[in-house]
């Protein structure tokens, strides 16, 4: 394929895309489920692609993700409750003095928030970035586990207002005149197109290259520290803005919105969509939150065939059915949707003339060899 | 010496726990010389190889590069005690680079088992050696403000590849290769961060005697024609008598013998190491 039809390619999906965040705009209702999905997946497209830096790009295992989510949503939340609500929010604890007459614009307390998240990842990547894989993990597991019992204790009440949680957090505002629905997928938009280019730039090559082989890496001129720290802070800001976005979508928060389970149902989004390709993280983002959210809700519900009660379909058996796709997917896409690939216009062309066959009849050959070593 | 001395180790000792891997290893590699380091399985060659690279510390020794010590330590601590070498008290300095700084003052490596970015392209591969070079930071990379000089890498990159017959295989996973090319492109990485002094570990490990005899002139090539001192690790006797200019013998750790070649070949202490005493 020319570089042309590729172009050319790449503008139509684009406007399709485009055209359909519209049309689910001006052609359904407020209600309508899928605002609701196209919302939320672009949302978890954003924190998984931010995962994904860390655990497909970089390498390291992180399960620290809710944690620096949280601190993105409690950073916006609490610096852009209006003045006016304060009394009402904070009515049992009452509200800190410094805290009082503050209210942010939405966008610098995004950025506010990814910027707290990112310092914090500085600071406790000190120490943890010398640990390697499960250790790492683990280490980030407690951070996030610590994050939500700070951000509940007594201690921050006047500020995190406790257990209470934060409400009145102001949706979606509007950017470029447009209206306010579209704002989490231009912001969402803009950020992944970031990740992205980090992952193209030199940078993210020195990335995958400490994924492949550290040592290799460190004896090709790579400072470790240095980098896995950058993969760290980049992956921390924009986790932190996307628990921004979350905050803003709920338009509410306590310290159970970002429990260890929303580490794995990201963490579930990245493996699915593929270790490793953004393309595959933002697809199955939207796949598994579509899947979660709207097209397995039948199955919460008892259905009546003819008098019949068909068994098994009550409140949770969604849950189940899910579990059962997840399972078949992981097991016939053993590496995610995409591999660690990335969308291009070649692949969807040798997909369909069956080119690669070839090409990847030799790889997995390789692989297998690499298996019996 | 008239020649430019490049690398030297002086006094070099490796102890791990008791076990002394390296004993007082004095070794120099000057300006455009092929060296040869040879010895029975763990002689301590591999050791000797990371004690330069910065992978540890040496226990004990000064290695330096182009006069400039990148490497120096005394027994300290725990080692203090334990301590079974020689020179003690002769370092009193403590200096320890990163490997990845050590690549920047111009040493590259190879490994004994092939340590490719296994499912990145050889192209990557190659590629991702010259991130030291790059003087973009992360922002002016992220937004393309670099272009130009992503541009100039790529040609480098194609260039070397080029160069070290690789071309075809550029957009191939470096796994999918044959054994031989894998060790083409290991070198050919080691070559993209521009070193001054190449270090080969095994080079000609599981290659058939003509592999092993087109690697000959293809390492005296690249020595050419990239101005390089080389240190090699070998077992290929017939590679490493052909190519060395000089040849160092290491037996538990402690040099054994250093000569010429064919003073190698007629060393005694040489014969009995690799081939055991007649009683």
């Amino acid at each position: 394929m020319s570089n042309k039809t590729k172009n050319l390619c790449s503008l139509a999906l684009a406007l399709v895309i485009v055209g359909f965040i519209a049309c689910s705009y001006y052609m359904t209702d407020k209600t309508s489920m899928i605002r609701t999905v196209l919302q939320l997946g672009a949302i978890y497209a954003l924190a998984a692609c931010s995962m994904n830096l860390l655990n497909g790009v970089t390498g390291l295992f992180s399960l620290g993700q809710a944690g620096f989510m949280a601190v993105g949503a409690y950073v916006f939340a609490v610096f852009t409750i209006p003045v006016s609500k304060k009394a009402g929010v904070y009515y049992l604890y009452g509200v800190a003095d410094w805290l009082k007459n503050i209210e942010l614009s939405p966008f610098i307390a995004m950025i506010l928030g990814g910027l707290v998240a990112a310092f914090l990842a500085y600071l406790i990547g000190i120490p943890v970035l010398r640990l390697k894989s499960d250790y790492f993990a683990i280490a980030t597991l407690g951070f996030a586990e610590i994050v939500r019992i700070l951000v509940a204790s007594s201690l921050f009440n006047k500020i995190t207002n406790g257990s209470l949680g934060l409400n009145s957090i102001p949706k979606f505002t509007k950017v470029f005149g447009l209206p306010s629905y579209f704002t989490p997928f231009i912001v969402v938009a803009i950020c992944i197109t970031i990740i992205m280019l980090v992952v193209r730039s030199t940078y993210g090559r020195a990335f995958k290259a400490i994924r492949e082989d550290e040592i290799a890496a460190e004896a090709m001129g790579i400072n470790l520290a240095k980098h896995k720290r950058m993969s760290f802070i980049i992956s921390s800001f924009f986790a932190g803005v996307s628990g921004a976005l979350l905050v803003q979508y709920l338009g509410a928060t306590t310290p159970t919105t970002f429990p260890i389970a929303m580490t794995y149902n990201i963490l579930l989004i990245v493996v699915i969509g593929g270790m490793g390709s953004m393309t595959g993280s933002i697809i199955s983002a939207f796949l598994v939150t579509a899947a979660k959210e709207w097209w397995l809700r039948f199955l919460d519900v008892e259905h009546y065939i003819g008098g019949f009660h068909i068994p098994l379909m009550r409140t949770g058996f969604r849950m189940v059915v899910f579990s059962v796709i997840l399972m078949i997917v992981v097991l016939f896409w053993r590496r995610g949707i995409m591999g660690n690939k990335e969308f291009s216009w070649d692949g969807i062309y040798n997909f369909f003339t069956g080119k690669n066959k070839k090409k990847k009849a030799k790889a997995e050959a390789a692989e297998g060899g690499a298996l019996n070593e | 010496m008239s020649k430019e001395n490049v690398l030297r180790l002086s006094d070099v000792t490796m102890q791990f726990g008791g076990v002394v891997a390296l004993n007082n290893l004095n070794l120099e590699v000057n300006k455009g010389e092929i060296i040869g380091l040879i010895g029975p399985n763990g002689a301590g060659k591999t050791t000797a190889f990371n004690a330069i690279t910065g992978v540890y510390p040496p226990t004990n020794g000064r290695v330096e590069m182009n006069g400039e010590v990148i490497a120096e330590n005394f027994p300290k601590g725990k080692m203090k005690g334990m301590y079974k070498g020689q020179n003690e008290g002769k370092y009193t300095k403590s200096v320890m680079l990163t490997p990845d700084k050590i690549t920047k003052r111009g040493i590259a490596r190879t490994f004994q088992n092939i340590r490719l970015f296994k499912e990145l392209s050889v192209f990557e591969n190659v590629l991702i050696a010259k991130h030291m070079h790059y003087k973009a930071n992360l922002a002016t990379a992220t937004l393309m403000i670099n272009a130009k000089e992503e541009k100039r890498m790529r040609e480098e990159t194609m260039e070397l590849l080029t160069l070290l017959g690789l071309e075809k295989n550029k957009d191939d996973v470096s796994t999918s290769l044959p054994y031989g090319k894998q060790r083409h492109l290991e070198i050919a990485r080691a070559l993209a961060t521009k070193p001054t002094l190449l270090l080969l570990d095994e080079p000609a490990a599981g290659m058939n005697p003509q592999e092993s005899d087109d690697l000959m002139h293809f390492v005296s090539k690249i020595r050419d024609d990239f101005d390089l001192s080389i240190l090699t690790i070998e077992h290929h006797m017939q590679f490493v008598m052909g190519i060395s200019e000089r040849i160092y013998v290491l037996d538990y750790g402690t040099l054994i013998a250093e000569g010429t070649p064919s003073e190698i070949q007629n060393n005694p202490r040489v014969i009995e190491a690799y081939l055991g005493v007649d009683d």
